[in-house]
């Protein structure tokens, strides 16, 4: 028998009262509460669905509840399985929707208003919802945008706006929400006075979530008093009267302590995660560092302490994305203690989570190679390793300041973002180079194009074209962003939204808003043009006629056509004959996009990783590349699965090849199974000299899963398993428990099989 | 043979079990022991070879069809390739479709090699690894190795010769200036033993040997010195064979030798002999389980080699 997991020893021991709260986590978990849904596969694939009248990506929950997918538990909320019970009562359905900000402050602060404070035993961090914000009020960019979205669809590509950026919690973290109240209130009077309309609209919008924020917590501060009262037991009725003082501090005042601190992130997360959205969190030790300081150096807290409380967040905010690590602005390392305290607690609980550590250059070793370690014990892909360099220069490239670069923070699955100051589409836009390549080949054969060249510029001249109806889409929907989905409770952490009396979503609300544009596929395109290269142009032993024809039959009476097309070169396995067409394509790719502007008059950025849309299998055809039609895609910027022979190092190097900073992001996903560390001493070591190499060459970000893929199959037949309960991988970008995920995507995960001993 | 040409049977990147750090392992062509339970059995023979894959193959006979010595033939047990009538053309490689018939070897020259061995140079540098070559037999190929190794070394990339250690002494001799370790095979102290399981006696074996330790300690040089020896189930993982090298090592070389390891037996090799068309008697033996490999540790240390330079590698049985 092998192993599923590498044996790992528990570092840190779990008191009786954290042991309770770690048991609920996983209940909820387990039981299907806390899992994030999409839509259907057309959604994953392109970011877009025709399905329903409106969209929801992050919820699906306006898809039949049977017809969405599992992305996993990745929601913050506790699904309790029944509607808002006060739906009918919303203002916009009882004063009549207006597609503004103030009324969709209205809407938010009555759903904080009607969202009970909900406090458990043993809790010392607290704070549960229930619904979300795209449940309650409609979403919908009306008749035109969705015309353009259709267009774009069938073009080959598709894409929204929701989120998907990072608040700077600093802001929040110093002024406290009556600081920002006071904020939004002056500048209030000020757009008054100067007769600006649409800016006292914003900001009247603004001034009613940040007072339905204020409210919110001081409900729940209330309820641990009364709590508290009703409490025999003298421990727990401390424990309500301490979150009772420390909510009705923050409610209003900054936080002046750690805990508070940590308790400030959980409201500010949670409200944010009420709107629906994916954003992540940003540096966490640099913005609770002088807290944490403070405390320590007044002998008010001790190590152990900052990290239960941190644990206590993790477990109830389900690991949203924070980052550690990277250089402060004189570029020396800013590590600190708290980079410490928070991976060591993930370390003390494994669970669910999103860390990211942004290595350099002149990282603290000793941090780093803890970091590895935590890395390897747990085998969970977490922490996302990330070269902090490499994403500051792919910020500089897009324009970015070198003032703002060094602050970048590693914020979701592959991609970064100036915290409170950036508003580009992360994540939420994709093109599937499927499609335009496609359109390519069927020229090639009506034009009779006789040589590759023509062909590959072809495919150029496609995806441009593809880019181009997106940019349309694009721009329609960025013009009703502000009005109908304005991102009011983010933009009362970022940098001069309210000054200006804009929303981050709106034309300069915040400095930053290129598009963002996953590329799906790209490994599949290169892999077919070098393999049609080969044999159609070169050795001319088919025509590309029949090659279209082949696929289109998904090889059907063409096994031995299929097997050559799928024995060229391939992607994956540092051979230059193909590699190069890959980075010759990504070049191109980069290129289309730079030359590409939004309204905001700022250009688009393409990434080379796409989330979840490779394992839509019988979505796409077959492609040139010996691929069936029931296969999954390249995931990324990755080999298709099994098709890198030659072992992790030929893969990073391939990877490596790209000239990785012209892109928003990109991950090298490895599943390693854990017998491939046999013999090997200091598996911890191995994973430091490895990411060492790759970011020395270049490499952008590691995804690293230490599991047994064939003995983790048994998972997906039964799941009812003790031993499967508590099974974390990293999916993609973000972390799932194995059991929560959809089908379709727990069949992708075991197919990974890329790499022996 | 052509000294600005090599002839490989692979190339490993990212190994970490042939010597420090982390490594790209080459393997030359061609070796003159025959070890009954030999791992890279494509590797005995210096010649080419074309071996044929019986998972790749789906069956399209373009093979058979495009040979004219009509030299290939397929029955119900696979295809088969007569080496009377083949004269090694590669039509048949040429023709098949799913990369199922294929040549063992390949010819390189040196600047093909040497790019192989750059690509993968940032590894080296965060593992403190290298370049080993091995085999086969690389001395068997030594005038090759002497300027690769050479080119290398200027390259600032270490070199570890992986041997088995028969070799004519002048082999040696050209190879040793520009290597920075040594991973030398020993399997048994005794000759017979020696003769019985890999067709040679170790004379020859135990002389290098000892001239390898010698050349460490005359020209002072930095060189790394590490024995291995393969622990196979009913040959040489015994605890009196690993107990007989310890204190054959120990008498009069422990303070030479930086490191001895005990690579535990693995199948992984077993589909190679399918491909060529061998019996391979390991077949159906299993891997081995950790406490017997430690026990012929305990043997190793109990016969007086220290213990600090002692490692048992490979898979092991998981129970």
């Amino acid at each position: 028998m092998s192993k599923l997991k590498l044996e790992t020893k528990q570092r840190f021991e779990i008191n009786s009262r954290l042991q309770k709260l770690i048991t609920r986590s996983r209940e909820l978990a387990v039981s299907g509460k806390r899992n994030l849904y999409t839509a259907d596969e057309m959604q994953i694939a392109y970011h877009w669905s025709d399905k329903g009248h409106a969209i929801a990506p992050q919820s699906g929950e306006w898809v039949q509840r049977e017809d969405r997918l599992s992305l996993g538990d990745h929601a913050c909320r506790v699904d309790i399985g029944i509607d808002f019970p006060k739906l009918n009562e919303i203002p916009s359905r009882i004063d009549g929707y207006k597609a503004d900000a103030e009324s969709w402050g209205r809407d938010f602060a009555f759903l904080l208003e009607h969202s009970p404070a909900e406090i458990h035993p043993y809790e010392s961090i607290v704070g549960e919802f229930h619904w979300e914000m795209n449940e309650i009020r409609k979403y919908d960019f009306g008749p035109e945008v969705r015309e353009l979205g259709k267009k774009a669809r069938q073009a080959g590509a598709g894409g929204t706006s929701h989120g998907h950026t990072c608040p700077d919690f600093s802001i929040g973290i110093t002024q406290g929400w009556g600081g920002i109240l006071e904020r939004i209130n002056k500048n209030l009077a000020k757009y008054e006075r100067l007769i600006n309309p649409n800016k006292v609209t914003y900001l009247k919008g603004a001034k009613h979530v940040c007072e339905a924020i204020i409210k919110y917590i001081m409900n729940y501060a209330e309820k641990a008093f009364e709590l508290a009262s009703g409490e025999k037991d003298e421990e727990q009725k401390a424990l309500y009267k301490r979150i009772g003082e420390c909510c009705k501090n923050i409610a209003v005042n900054p936080p002046s302590t750690f805990y508070e601190g940590v308790q400030w992130i959980q409201f500010a997360v949670m409200t944010d995660r009420m709107v629906g959205h994916g954003n992540g969190y940003g540096r966490i030790d640099q913005y609770l560092y002088p807290l944490y300081k403070n405390d320590i150096e007044n002998g008010r807290l001790t190590r152990e302490e900052a990290r239960i409380y941190l644990v206590e967040m993790f477990l109830k905010l389900r690991g949203q994305f924070f980052c550690l690590g990277g250089r402060k602005r004189d570029g020396s390392d800013a590590t600190n203690e708290v980079s410490w305290v928070v991976m060591e607690a993930y370390d003390m609980i494994d669970d669910y989570n999103n860390l990211g550590v942004m290595w350099h250059e002149d990282m603290d070793k000793e941090f780093y190679a803890y970091v590895c370690d935590v890395l390897v014990r747990h085998g969970a892909g977490v922490p996302s390793l990330v070269n902090y360099d490499l994403i500051v220069d792919s910020e500089l490239r897009s324009g970015v300041s070198e003032d703002d670069a060094w602050n970048v923070a590693y914020s979701g699955c592959q991609w970064y973002c100036i915290p409170g100051k950036e508003y580009c589409d992360q994540d939420t836009n994709a093109v599937v180079m499927l499609d335009p390549f496609n359109r390519a080949i069927d020229r090639a054969i009506k034009e009779n194009f006789t040589d590759f060249e023509q062909l590959y510029d072809c495919v150029i001249e496609e995806f441009k074209r593809t880019c181009e109806v997106l940019c349309e889409f694009k721009d329609a929907q960025y013009n009703m962003l502000p009005k109908v989905w304005p991102e009011v409770v983010t933009s009362l952490n970022c940098h001069g939204t309210i000054e200006r009396g804009l929303d981050m979503t709106d034309a300069r609300g915040v400095d930053y808003q290129y598009t963002s544009t996953n590329i799906l596929g790209i490994p599949n395109v290169a892999d077919s043009l070098y393999a049609i290269k080969k044999l159609v142009y070169e050795q001319k032993m088919y025509t590309l006629k029949e090659v279209r024809d082949a696929v289109a039959n998904d090889w059907r009476g063409n096994e031995v056509m299929r097997i050559r097309f799928l024995n060229q070169d391939k992607y994956g396995n540092d051979l230059d004959t193909v590699d190069s067409l890959y980075v010759r394509l990504t070049d191109s790719i980069a290129e289309v996009m730079d030359n590409l502007r939004n309204n905001r008059g700022q250009q688009y950025r393409a990434s080379l990783f796409q989330f979840q849309g490779h394992t839509c299998v019988n979505t796409f055809g077959a492609t040139p590349d010996g691929r069936y039609a029931s296969e999954p895609l390249a995931h990324g910027c990755n080999p298709t699965a099994g098709r890198n022979k030659k072992g992790l190092v030929s893969t990073a190097n391939s990877l490596a090849k790209a000239h990785n900073f012209k892109f928003i992001g990109g991950s090298l996903q490895i599943e390693l199974q854990p017998k491939f560390f046999d013999g090997k001493e200091n598996i911890w070591q191995y994973v430091r000299d490895f990411s060492l190499a790759y970011f020395r060459k270049g490499g952008m970000q590691i995804n690293l899963n230490i599991i047994d893929l064939n003995l983790l199959k048994d998972a997906i037949e039964h799941p009812e398993r003790p031993e499967y309960q508590n099974i974390i991988i990293k999916i993609t970008g973000y972390t799932a428990r194995f059991i929560c995920l959809d089908r379709i995507f727990q069949e992708e995960f075991v197919g990974r099989q890329n790499y022996d001993g | 043979m052509n000294d600005s040409t090599a002839v490989l049977f692979d190339i490993y990147h990212g190994t970490t079990h042939d010597g420090p750090g982390m490594r790209t392992t080459f393997f030359f062509k061609g070796c003159p022991l025959n070890c009954l339970w030999c791992h890279n059995p494509e590797g005995i023979e210096f010649g080419q070879q074309i071996w044929w894959n019986h998972q790749k193959c789906i069956g399209c006979l373009l093979c058979m069809k495009s040979c004219a010595n009509k030299a290939v033939t397929p029955d119900e047990t696979g295809i088969h390739t007569d080496k009377e009538k083949c004269v090694l053309c590669g039509s048949c490689v040429n023709a098949c479709p799913a990369e199922a018939m294929s040549f063992v070897a390949r010819q390189w020259t040196l600047d093909e090699l040497l790019n192989e061995a750059l690509k993968d140079r940032e590894f080296y540098k965060s593992f403190n690894g290298g370049v080993t070559a091995s085999g086969g037999e690389p001395l068997v190929q030594h005038k090759f190795i002497s300027k690769f190794f050479q080119e290398l070394k200027q390259l600032g990339i270490h070199t570890a010769l992986d041997t088995c250690g028969l070799a004519p002494e002048k082999a040696f001799e050209a190879v040793l200036p520009y290597t920075d370790c040594v991973l030398y095979d020993i399997k048994f102290v005794d000759s017979v033993l020696h003769q019985h399981y890999t067709g040679k006696q170790n004379t020859q074996i135990i002389k290098n040997f000892t001239n390898v330790i010698n050349y460490k300690k005359e020209k002072n040089k930095e060189l790394e010195i590490w024995i291995r020896t393969p622990l196979i189930p009913g040959s040489t993982a015994t605890r009196e064979n690993i107990g007989q090298i310890s204190r054959y090592l120990a008498a009069g070389f422990k303070e030479s030798i930086d490191r001895w390891e005990l690579c535990t037996f693995n199948n992984l090799c077993v589909d190679k002999y399918k491909k060529l068309g061998r019996k391979w008697m390991y077949e159906g033996v299993p891997l081995m389980r950790e406490n017997d490999a430690n026990m012929l540790k305990d043997a190793a240390m109990q016969e007086g080699f220290p213990s600090e330079k002692l490692a048992v590698t490979g898979m092991i049985l998981h129970e």
